[in-house]
């Protein structure tokens, strides 16, 4: 009986695990993406500041490439879009996540409890 | 705090960099070219000139570029400044916050002080010092690590350095005198308080104490030790003190080992901590001159009860006789009670005994404790609770704990009979029958009211199987005593 208590406690623990990893790996990327933001939002600001006659270029590779003002705003504002979304995909994601591994915990301390009381009891 | 420290530094760095760069780009427009070493490569320089002055290309960040003049790209330095000084900003608000709740602690101004030398000492030491995270019952324990977020604010005051490790015990026994008194006063509320005899084991038990933790039980001594420590001073505080700088090594291992009891412990701190006690069991044994029975009864049940129990040790020993499990207590009560009651016909018959010895009683009653253990060992799922009701009950004044006893007649026919007879019989008993009692009977108001009425069910009909046993067994008895 104990046995398998042991083994379940095992397994659950694994998973639990595994969404420690999962959980742990979705903050890293929303931290990353999270600093595109901010260097995205700077890089608006600045094109603000500088007007038409300045050329923009884009490090494409070991290139940089000739944009235009508009494109180059255009892009940017793109971009910062596509990072919002990503941020909340992530976070969504993260908050699964969570409520899954608080899940597992408490079955973890079920078991842990049953074996506990299996062993007392043996 | 540490961690904001050094970012706030590296952002320092950052803002003066902008600020030499802005001071390059000014001067660079001055002249039409300039002549350089140009970099060839890793390892050569090349002399050359530098021109168009004017025009520089600035990185806006995420690969984007710019070129621009000189002025505007000042001006967009200008720009980046603001940027990174806001968020200097945010750190300084950020380590104020910190350093207000350090102040809490008085701890801050010592690190303030020697805080280069702190730093060296924190990576160094592993023993850290409670700060202000609020858990007064890690800290308690002399030296426990508080939380993994608190570390670096604890590796401020702790530590490591010699001497400054003799001026922070000063400081730190303050703190800990605070801590103790807050901690006690918490306490007060809990149940610690209502172990009188935990100063006597804590004594006892300071020096193993640390040495044990792995066991729940030994936390708990340790948290006895920690309440002692209050109650005597801080000496024992600075033994430990000692013994942790000593053994740093050592130390952290053990705080390793305190803080996952701590976690675990802190979590169930308050039902099951207090009550084991493995001293006491000991001395329990030894008090009872009456126990030549009991203990004979005892070896007969310590299987039963070694199974049944294992926080239960923890309620009865300090202050009954010979008890080692609440079993043990109810049985010895029991019969005491048992005497009184008619349901238990038994105990009247064993009330004779009474004053000879528990024991001749003890075997009967201990039938019936162990069915009523049973029942209510499986009726109970948390041990803890029964021992958070215990110690609730317990520092109830006997009044409550008649009235529990009452209630558990009901349930478990002797009870209430039974508590007014220790008090009235026997005054040694009281502070164990508070202990004893509510025990297994805390157990019963707690349990749903079915499993009560199992429990009366099953006790009914132990009681009625009593008389039959009793007399076997008085029988029995009545030859061993003689």
């Amino acid at each position: 009986m104990a046995e398998q208590i042991q083994k379940k406690l095992q397994g659950e623990l694994e998973k639990y695990q595994q969404l420690q990893k999962d959980l742990s790996r979705a903050v890293a990327a929303r931290q990353k993406l999270e600093a595109q933001l901010t260097e995205n939002n700077i890089v608006k600001e600045e094109l603000e500041l500088l007007d038409a006659t300045n050329t923009i270029f884009k490090l494409m590779g070991p290139v940089l490439v000739k944009q235009e003002m508009e494109e180059a705003k255009g892009t940017v504002g793109k971009r910062l879009e596509y990072i919002t979304g990503e941020i909340k995909r992530y976070e969504q994601q993260m908050q699964e996540l969570e409520r899954r591994s608080e899940q597992q915990r408490e079955t973890l301390g079920r078991l842990q409890q049953e074996l506990q009381r299996g062993q007392g009891k043996g | 705090m540490k961690l904001n420290q050094l970012e706030f530094v590296n952002r320092k760095k950052v803002e003066s960099d902008y600020e030499a760069l802005q001071e390059r780009l000014r001067t660079l427009p001055n002249k039409l070219s300039y002549d350089i070493m140009v970099p060839f490569g890793p390892l050569a320089f090349m002399p050359g000139k530098l021109v168009h002055t004017n025009e520089v290309t600035v990185l806006l960040g995420d690969n984007w570029f710019s070129k621009c003049s000189a002025k505007q790209a000042v001006e967009l330095i200008e720009h980046r400044k603001k940027h990174v000084r806001k968020v200097l900003d945010d750190l300084q608000k950020v380590m104020k916050n910190f350093e207000s709740r350090a102040e809490f602690t008085d701890l801050q101004k010592m690190s303030d002080v020697s805080f280069g030398v702190f730093l060296v000492n924190c990576f160094s030491n592993c023993v850290l010092f409670f700060c202000y995270t609020g858990k007064y019952r890690t800290a308690h324990k002399p030296h426990s690590k508080p939380k993994l977020s608190n570390v670096f604010e604890v590796d401020f005051p702790a530590n490591g350095s010699d001497t400054k490790s003799m001026g922070h015990f000063q400081s730190e026994e303050e703190l800990w005198a605070h801590l103790e008194e807050l901690e006690r006063q918490e306490e007060l509320l809990g149940e610690l308080d209502r172990m009188p005899n935990t100063a006597e084991t804590n004594g006892e038990d300071t020096s193993s104490s640390e040495e044990e933790k792995e066991d729940k039980r030994t936390d708990l001594n340790g948290m006895y030790r920690a309440e002692d420590c209050i109650t005597q001073g801080n000496f024992h505080k600075e033994v430990t003190n000692s013994d942790l700088f000593g053994g740093q090594v050592n130390g952290s291992t053990y705080y390793h080992s305190d803080d996952e009891d701590d976690i675990d412990v802190g979590d169930n701190s308050v039902p099951t901590i207090f009550f084991s006690h493995t001293v006491e069991p000991k001395r329990v044994r030894i008090n009872t001159g009456k126990n030549t029975t009991l203990k004979f009864s005892e070896k007969k049940e310590e299987a039963n009860r070694k199974r049944k129990n294992s926080s239960g040790n923890g309620h009865a020993t300090p202050e009954l006789p010979n008890i080692k499990t609440p079993a043990d207590i109810y049985r010895f009560f029991v019969d005491v009670v048992n005497g009184e009651y008619v349901p238990r016909k038994s105990i009247l018959k064993s009330r004779s005994r009474e004053n000879s010895v528990c024991s001749n009683t003890s075997d009967n009653s201990a039938a019936e404790f162990d069915d009523r253990q049973g029942v209510q060992r499986s009726i109970s799922c948390d041990e803890a609770t029964q021992s958070d009701n215990s110690e609730s009950i317990l520092e109830e004044e006997e009044e409550e704990e008649e009235e529990g006893q009452q209630q558990l007649p009901k349930k478990l026919l002797p009870s209430s009979g039974t508590t007014e007879a220790f008090s009235g019989t026997v005054i040694e008993k009281e502070p164990l029958s508070p202990s004893l009692i509510p025990h297994p009977v805390i157990a019963h108001p707690i349990l749903p009211t079915i499993l009560e009425r199992k429990s009366e069910e099953v006790l009914s009909k132990a009681s009625e199987e009593t008389p039959k046993r009793i007399s076997k067994f008085k029988a029995a008895r009545m030859q061993q005593p003689s």
